[in-house]
């Protein structure tokens, strides 16, 4: 982000952060001396223009604070008002926001995950790749995984659970200082530099998604996590809560969070509800179509929560959910039967 | 004997209380340090090394800490409950306890806020509950309550001890005679003329009336941060009222014990008699049976209905190697034998209520300790966890130590009050004259305070926001090992009117690809033996370098209409060089927008470039249609061309931007004849996004519904500006003893 527009932002208002009024605020501090960032917005796109690249293969987004670097790559963006222009990669190729604009959100997104449970084997890449990308000591699990079993007649099955991002969050309402809040894009994310770490969040919410930094996290020295954001939750802080981040940072880069593009059997979609799509890298499809065609449901809808985590049941499945204790410790395998309550 | 001379007897008995310590009491209170220094030990290992020192983990994110938090905050009702009813109803027997009930509240209204800041990750970001502070969390009620609450117990302790200070003043003590010029000042000139007097009835009546409705809300509030919650055992509506009845039930208990040990120390036999005992045991029975039906209620409701969640709780609190005795110890023992001990006649003495209060005391503790433990063992999805400690809670040596040196703080602290002012009311008076009415207002005052006061936190925080920041350093990516192999792959582009060629460089090692960043590639056109350079270009993170195709060249005829390409690596450090060729045959796509009534289309011509430089239609192509979204392209439908003609109807129901306008894309990919190919349209057919729709106030917002923030500020002015009219009338008093 850029130091100017850091500047101009006064932090003690941070609690005034209402929406509109940030948005003007954040507005008013696009006038510094970058000409490459003038002449962008210039072309007459907002901060808030859906954006495209033609070419490539690959869909963009013209959001955020750009890095104001030139790279030779030009992309396509689509004005609200349906043309075309084309501008330098690097200037709407965003790094992740600050505290103060990470409670924003990515401007007409709806971000919204199907997890695809027929397909899901336990493999847990999907915990390695974000373990990695958030520099995580290995305990430390954003996304958990159960053998659930509704009742001793029913066939136990794979559940992979990030967090769930609801869209009425019980995280957020109990949250005292607003370390924890709701974006205007669906994404739940935590400031760990306002979060006083009083732990009401992990108690409130029924998901179990919350985990607690309790000693001085460590990150070998070759790893970079680089300056701390909200929208990538690292590097952590100690005496802190952490959770799945839906990575809005990738999304900014018109990336693919870690775990989507780590599962070896694309068992996660992830996508903007808003544009009715979802992929999980090599499949993109209607979200809507999808919903409708598998029956997908939202887990314990019953509490009012209203994830934005979809789940497709699991019928017809690719594995049988015993080849997802391959590689599991003695343990860990009596423990999973012992919940699911197998008795062989 | 009139008031006088009673006062005057008191004065002769209690001033021992003051003027001597023998050494009992300093082996105690040396003994009591030690214990409190322990504990600071403690606080000192829980902040060097952080929480993981605690026994709480993930699952169990609240521990001891927050049962002792419950715990003092319950005792503090016998302050506020015991003495202000009891003040309020004019009972004749309270005199000799009334003190020692509101010393009670406001030392433990002081304790235990202590354990919720040590259940806190970063105290160094306390300031953030008044900078950042959301009113829908039940913490900041908490916050604000407690606050008021303590304030309120403090003058309403004050004010009744206004007489006593003033006796102290007038016979003043003849040991650590530095205490005289405190009760000279506490005094405040109270000389009991009868306006004086008038005026310390009134305000103490006031403010027996805030108290108790502000200690219900107190403990309501509390019992909140549990109830609000979507967890079995906690999410419960009678939880507010079953707290409140727990905590007068504890507060009475200790209230007992005090009584007990005071009349045992100080020799107070002719003081606190029998009567007190059988009273104030028969209120705590009472309550007790009232608590017990609350837990009766609670229990039988939730097993009755049997939720899969709230009976994981059930199981656990029922479970003989989890919390059974507990349970047994909580429910039934900690009211059945001090009913027991209190109701028949033969068990009924001094000492055997004060054991029953001890027992209901410590059944109310541990019954915090059910309240919290059981219920955040059992998370609504399977505790999966393969350390011990994650899933059951078990208290470290920190947590007790801290638990031990809250108590022995307790004890210290009013142990030193009752060495600095009489633990029971020197001055009896008779009954007090009903208040009359009130008087003027200040409001504006207690305004400009409050303002004042949040100003000046403001500056205070300022300072405290912390910015991490790490040294950004890039590690250059490298590979190493023996049969390293490097891959070039060419690919021809033709996108709209740009026509590219891009290579893509790989690197191989054990069957695994991986792309080489930073490397020069140079591209040729290739035509029979002869070669024309196109350029170079450096691959980027994925590996890929790119050159346009100058027009001129793809008109030029080719070989027979074919084109080829070559690109070349020549090699650097580790990677061997490598090249790739391809041919293909140029193919031009024109799209174009149609509706005809209803029916919206995309209509697409396809010519290919042939030997004599001449377009013409294909045939038989297969061509695909996507919609570019954020992270891919969404396929829309495919199509054949006949006669280099083709259409689609368009995808009106997929979501464009905000006025409709969608990206429409039909593509060739890896054709052999071909290349890639792609052209795209624009057009407003698509769905319009719907308006954003943000909500500003709500639970989950920034901002309180308004509701909230006018009940806040309501119940806070309101009770405000009682303590304010007190504080005034103090000043008044002394105003008075003027003249």
């Amino acid at each position: 982000m850029c130091q100017n527009c850091r500047k101009r932002v006064p932090r003690l208002k941070i609690y005034q952060g209402r929406f509109d009024k940030l948005n003007k605020r954040t507005s008013g501090t696009m006038k510094h001396n970058s000409s490459n960032r003038r002449n962008f917005l210039k072309l007459g796109i907002a901060a808030g223009a859906t954006a495209l690249i033609a070419g490539g293969g690959s869909a963009l987004s013209a959001i955020g604070e750009p890095e104001n670097k030139e790279t030779g790559e030009k992309i396509k963006l689509l004005t609200p008002d349906g043309k075309l222009v084309e501008v330098d990669k690097g200037h709407v190729c965003c790094q992740p926001a600050g505290n103060l604009e990470a409670r924003e959100g990515l401007p007409n997104k709806k971000m919204v995950m199907v997890i695809d449970l027929a397909k899901c084997r336990n493999a847990r890449k999907c915990l390695e790749g974000c373990q990695k990308m958030h520099f995580l000591p290995p305990q430390m699990e954003w996304i958990k995984f159960y053998l659930l079993r509704e009742s001793e007649d029913q066939a136990p099955y794979w559940f992979p659970k990030p967090c769930l991002h609801c869209n009425n969050p019980p995280c957020v309402k109990v949250c005292p200082v607003g370390a924890t809040f709701k974006r205007t894009d669906g994404i739940v994310l935590i400031d760990n530099d306002r979060c006083i770490g009083c732990k009401f969040c992990m108690a409130a919410c029924p998901y179990s998604s919350r985990v607690f930094n309790w000693e001085e996290p460590k990150i070998p020295d070759a790893a970079n996590p680089g300056k701390y954001s909200p929208e990538t939750s690292t590097p952590p802080k100690v005496g802190t809560v952490s959770k799945c981040d839906f990575c809005p940072d990738m999304v900014r880069k018109g990336e693919l969070p870690s775990c989507v593009t780590s599962c070896p059997n694309g068992v996660i979609y992830y996508g903007d509800k808003n544009e009715d799509s979802v992929t999980n890298g090599t499949d993109t499809v209607r979200f809507s179509e999808m919903l409708y065609a598998r029956a997908a449901y939202r887990y314990m809808e019953e509490l009012g929560t209203e994830p934005s985590v979809y789940y497709l049941p699991p019928v017809d499945r690719a594995f049988d959910y015993k080849e997802g204790f391959e590689g599991l410790s003695e343990e860990e395998i009596a423990l999973y039967k012992k919940e699911a309550r197998i008795t062989e | 004997m009139n008031e006088e001379e009673k006062t005057q007897q008191n004065l002769i008995a209690f001033k021992p209380m003051l003027e001597t310590m023998n050494k009992k009491g300093i082996a105690v209170i040396v003994f009591l340090l030690l214990v409190i220094c322990f504990g600071l030990y403690c606080l000192y290992i829980q902040v060097a090394d952080g929480h993981i020192v605690t026994g709480m983990r993930d699952n169990v994110v609240w521990g001891l800490y927050i049962v002792n938090f419950i715990f003092f905050i319950g005792i503090s009702y016998a302050g506020a409950l015991i003495s202000g009813i009891l003040h309020l109803l004019r009972v004749p027997w309270r005199t000799p306890i009334i003190r020692m009930a509101e010393v009670i509240t406001v030392i433990s209204t002081m304790i235990g806020p202590t354990y919720i800041l040590l259940c806190i990750g970063r105290l160094d970001r306390l300031p953030n509950l008044i900078l950042f502070g959301r009113i829908q969390s039940p913490i900041i009620w908490d916050v604000i309550a407690i606050t008021t609450y303590l304030s309120g117990s403090i003058i309403f302790l004050y004010l009744a001890m206004i007489r006593d200070l003033a006796i102290l003043r007038d016979n003043p003590v003849t040991v650590a005679k530095w205490r005289n010029p405190i009760y000279r000042f506490l005094s405040v000139r109270y000389k009991d003329t009868t306006k004086q007097k008038e005026l310390l009835n009134l305000s103490t009546d006031l403010l027996s009336i805030v108290i108790i409705p502000l200690a219900i809300l107190v403990h309501s509030v509390l019992a909140w941060i549990f109830g609000m919650t979507l967890r079995p055992g906690w999410h419960s509506t009678i939880f507010a009222p079953y707290f409140v009845v727990a905590a007068v039930y504890s507060g009475t208990g200790v209230l007992i014990m005090v009584m007990w040990v005071f009349r045992k120390i100080y020799h107070l036999e002719s003081q606190i008699t029998k009567i007190h005992f059988n009273y104030l045991g028969m209120i705590m029975i009472i309550l007790g049976a009232l608590y017990g039906y609350f837990t009766f209620s609670e229990y039988l409701t939730s097993w009755y209905g049997s939720i899969k969640w709230d009976m994981d709780v059930l199981y656990r609190l029922f479970s003989p190697d989890e919390y059974l005795l507990q349970f047994i110890f909580a429910a039934f023992l900690g009211v059945l034998v001090p009913i027991i001990i209190v109701t028949v006649p033969k068990f009924r003495n001094i000492n055997s209520i004060a054991v029953a209060a001890t027992i209901a005391v410590a059944a109310m503790w541990v019954k915090r300790y059910l309240i919290i433990i059981p219920t955040l063992e059992s998370p609504l999805l399977p505790l999966h966890d393969l350390r011990p400690e994650y899933a059951q809670y078990s208290a470290t040596w920190v947590e007790w130590g801290l638990t031990f040196a809250g108590i022995a703080m307790f004890i210290l602290l009013f142990y030193l009050f009752s060495k600095f002012i009489p633990i029971l009311p020197v001055v009896r008076t008779g009954e007090e004259k009903d208040y009359s009415r009130l008087r003027k207002i200040v409001f504006e005052k207690q305004m400009k305070q409050v303002i004042r006061e949040k100003k000046k936190s403001d500056t205070v925080v300022t300072g405290l926001l912390i910015l991490l920041l790490m040294s950004p350093f890039t590690s250059a990516f490298s590979q190493e090992g023996n049969e390293l192999q490097t891959v070039l792959k060419l690919e021809y582009f033709h996108i709209d009117s740009t026509q590219k060629l891009t290579a893509t460089l790989r690197s191989k090692e054990s069957g695994k690809f991986s792309p080489v960043e930073g490397m020069e590639i140079t591209f040729k056109y290739k035509k029979g033996d002869t070669e024309t350079a196109l350029g170079t270009a450096s691959t980027n993170k994925k590996g890929k370098g790119s050159v346009e195709i100058p027009g001129e060249i793809l008109t030029s005829g080719g070989d027979k209409g074919i084109y080829s390409f070559e690109a070349t690596f020549a090699g650097k450090d580790k990677y061997p060089a490598a090249s790739g060729e391809t041919s293909i045959k140029p193919l031009r796509l024109e799209m174009s927008f149609n509706q005809q009534e209803a029916d919206k289309v995309a209509n697409l011509k396809a010519f290919e470039l042939d030997a004599s430089n001449n377009w013409v239609p294909v045939e038989n192509l297969d061509i695909q249609f996507y919609v570019p979204r954020t992270f891919s392209l969404m396929n829309v439908g495919k199509s054949s061309f006949v006669n280099g003609l083709t259409s689609i109807e368009f995808p009106t129901s997929v979501p464009g931007n905000q006025l409709g306008y969608l990206t429409l894309l039909a593509k060739i990919e890896d054709n052999e004849q071909y290349g890639n190919v792609e052209v795209s349209g624009t057009i407003n057919w698509g769905k319009p996004l719907p308006p954003a729709n943000i909500i500003e106030r709500g639970l989950g917002d920034t901002d309180a519904p308004l509701w909230m923030v006018y009940t806040l500020i309501v119940l806070l002015s309101l009770v405000w500006f009682h303590y304010m009219y007190v504080i005034f009338t103090v000043f008044r008093i002394r105003h008075l003893g003027k003249s």
